[in-house]
């Protein structure tokens, strides 16, 4: 019995080892970000492989006294927090009808929904782009909201459509005899119900457009509507020359938000990322 | 309070037939139990009352009021489901609550009601809970609460005890039946369970593959079934089926003779004999209508169930509860001669 113990003790080191390696490969790059971004742009390019840099604010205050970078920062936060709202106002409701009625074509509603995320986003680049001039957003947050809605919108739909179908019918059958309105189900007993896939719904969906680049490079011409994603490309070129800690520093500003909420929300996030595989 | 009628009601999904023209009385503060196999179209009926499902043919009337274009929730009925279905993200209380919210009763009312509710099913103290943090019996109890808070015209109950421990069943079908008689509402209860069945219903309705096989009191259905299959679903264990021939007024099989059954009909018909209505007979010599060899001996306590080997068949018989034998020993047994019930061989309906 005891020796049996000891082997799985040290089959836990072992796993303990392998995933700290892991772990250790998959945050290199933050770290070399972090290490990039806080030395002295003298130092970025060394002929050593390992080498332990002088500590510099010099980035740090470079970004945010010479550039716009709260505006910035702002802008990707509206933008993503309004497009994430629309996602839920549509998604929500289309998820409940996917998952709840019958009725002819549900399936191949909900596959036409999903085929959307297929497209190539160059093929709708140009039109969207003359779309947004013709009505007068372009270089707006509004723009932004509503095409990174666009591009969520099939994903969310489905992970809140897996989540609804999981629902025991019953449960708003109950509510149905209690003497509730579609609306009163939808809003007292689903939601509360698929709050976590809601919010997992809602997690993948900023994942996917923090670093939306295209469509924000061809929607914004001005600081107006940089976000974080689009305000990196600043430093690249001009009489400056690519400014690598600049850079780096950003990339991990961008990233930061992002790491957080993920751990915040982990254990649910699996599910959702794997709904496509599990669910039909 | 309200009294019901299904009028050759039916529920068809494509081929598949779930309820079969069914025609139903329930009358005002009557208890109903719905009694059947898994699969035999009892929720589905049960659903086309509350108005979750629609009828496919027929009509479903209140007190007279055609009530097939009512929506459910304008029906005034309460539901108690198989799986309790309370919701999950509310407490007890919130529960309780959720049908006054939902009917307008005024707030300061709503809360003496969830109370009274709450003491009725003994859930007092629980009402700060999340359903998930409740046992299996007191979320019954729960789902149970939630129907009676608002006394509506009409309950109705699909196997509410069936995910329980007997114990706590047979706790909860007195309760129940205890609820119901005091708040005088009526009521159709779901369940396979034919003990169930017996002990709370004032009439069954045994069905089978979507149709009703017969209607009754609980001593109507047990004393006088209208078909094989009615004998042997209730009762356990079941009646003993014996097929063989009336010659001359006798009724004769393999190793089994009864004189004189009284029956007019000659040649082939199958014999119905409760386990409970045969008994062994101690010397070969006595009279008796079977013989059998000892197959198995089950002591349940109160009572043997012994197993005898008839020809190719078993065959159950309720001994004494000193009864013990050695397998294979053979047996002779009597029959109550004024508990036989004959059936056709072919379409098990009963002759008489
Ligand atoms: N939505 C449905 N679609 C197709 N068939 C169904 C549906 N609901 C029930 N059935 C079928 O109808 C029959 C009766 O079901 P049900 O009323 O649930 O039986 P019970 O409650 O007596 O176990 C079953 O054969 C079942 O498969
Ligand atoms: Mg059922």
């Amino acid at each position: 019995m005891a020796s049996i113990r000891r082997v799985k003790g040290e089959n836990l080191y072992i796993r303990y080892l392998i995933l700290s390696c892991w772990g250790l490969f998959c945050l290199m790059p933050v770290l070399w970000f972090l290490s990039i971004g806080f030395r002295p742009r003298t130092e970025i390019i060394t002929a050593q492989p390992i080498y332990f840099p002088t500590l510099s604010l010099d980035a740090w205050h470079m970004i945010w006294s010479d550039w716009p970078m709260a505006k910035y920062l702002r802008n990707s936060v509206a933008a993503i927090f309004g497009s994430v709202m629309i996602d839920l106002v549509l998604a929500i409701p289309a998820a409940y009808s996917l998952s709840r009625y019958e009725y002819r074509g549900r399936e191949d509603i909900g596959f036409y929904i999903l085929s959307t995320r297929m497209m190539a986003p160059a093929i709708v680049a140009i039109p969207i782009f003359f779309l947004f001039r013709n009505l007068g957003l372009l270089d707006t947050i509004w723009a932004l909201m509503l095409v990174y809605a666009a591009i969520n919108l099939s994903i969310v739909t489905w992970i809140i459509r897996s989540y609804m179908t999981d629902i025991p019918r019953e449960l708003e059958d109950a509510a149905r005899t209690d003497g509730a309105g579609d609306l009163r189900i939808l809003w007292e007993i689903i939601i509360p119900a698929i709050l976590p896939g809601i919010i997992t719904a809602a997690v993948i969906a900023m994942i996917f457009v923090i670093n939306e680049f295209l469509f924000t490079l061809l929607i914004a011409s001005t600081p107006d509507a940089y976000t974080m994603s689009v305000a990196l490309a600043n430093f690249t070129g001009g009489s400056d020359g690519v400014i690598y800690n600049a850079i780096a520093l950003v990339a991990f500003l961008a990233f930061v938000p992002v790491f957080l909420v993920v751990i915040a929300i982990q254990k649910h996030l699996s599910r959702g990322l794997t709904m496509g595989a599990v669910k039909g | 309070m309200a009294q019901i009628e299904l009028k050759g009601v039916s529920k068809r999904w494509g081929a598949v037939w779930g309820v079969r023209k069914v025609d139903i009385e329930i009358a005002d503060k009557e208890l109903l139990v719905l009694l059947g196999p898994s699969g035999c179209g009892k929720t589905t009926t049960m659903r086309m009352i509350a108005g979750l499902e629609d009828p496919s043919e027929g009509e479903i009337t209140f007190d007279g009021e055609v009530m097939n274009a009512v929506d459910a929730r304008d029906r005034d009925v309460a539901m108690v489901f198989q799986g309790y279905a309370l919701y999950p993200n509310m407490s007890i209380y919130e529960n309780i609550r959720f049908p006054l919210r939902m009917r307008n009763v005024p707030k300061d009312k709503q809360d003496e009601l969830v109370r009274r509710a709450a003491k009725m099913v003994e859930l007092s103290d629980y009402l700060n809970r999340k359903p998930g943090a409740l046992s299996g019996g007191q979320r019954q109890r729960a789902a149970l609460a939630r129907a009676i808070v608002r006394e509506p015209q009409i309950f109705l109950m699909d196997e509410p005890l069936s995910n329980l421990d007997a114990q706590l069943r047979q706790a909860m079908r007195v309760q129940i039946k205890y609820i119901q008689r005091e708040l005088q509402i009526t009521t159709v209860y779901v369940t396979h369970d034919q003990i169930e069945a017996m002990t709370l219903a004032d009439r069954i309705v045994v069905m089978q593959g979507g149709a009703v096989q017969q209607v009754g009191t609980p001593d109507e259905i047990y004393s006088d079934p209208a078909n094989t299959f009615v004998a042997s679903f209730i009762g356990a264990p079941p009646m003993n089926l014996i097929d063989g021939m009336i010659k001359d007024g006798n009724f004769v099989a393999d190793h089994v003779e009864v004189p004189d059954v009284g029956i007019k009909t000659t040649g082939q018909i199958r014999l119905g004999i409760r386990p409970e209505d045969c008994a062994v007979v101690s010397s070969a010599e006595q009279r008796h209508n079977m013989k059998g060899d000892v197959y198995g001996v089950e002591p349940t306590g109160d009572m043997t169930v012994l197993t005898l080997r008839v020809g190719e068949k078993n065959l159950e018989i309720k001994a004494d509860r000193d009864y013990r034998s050695e397998l294979g020993v053979q047996e002779n047994v009597v029959f109550d001669t004024n508990r036989l019930y004959f059936f056709d061989s072919q379409s098990g309906e009963r002759v008489r």
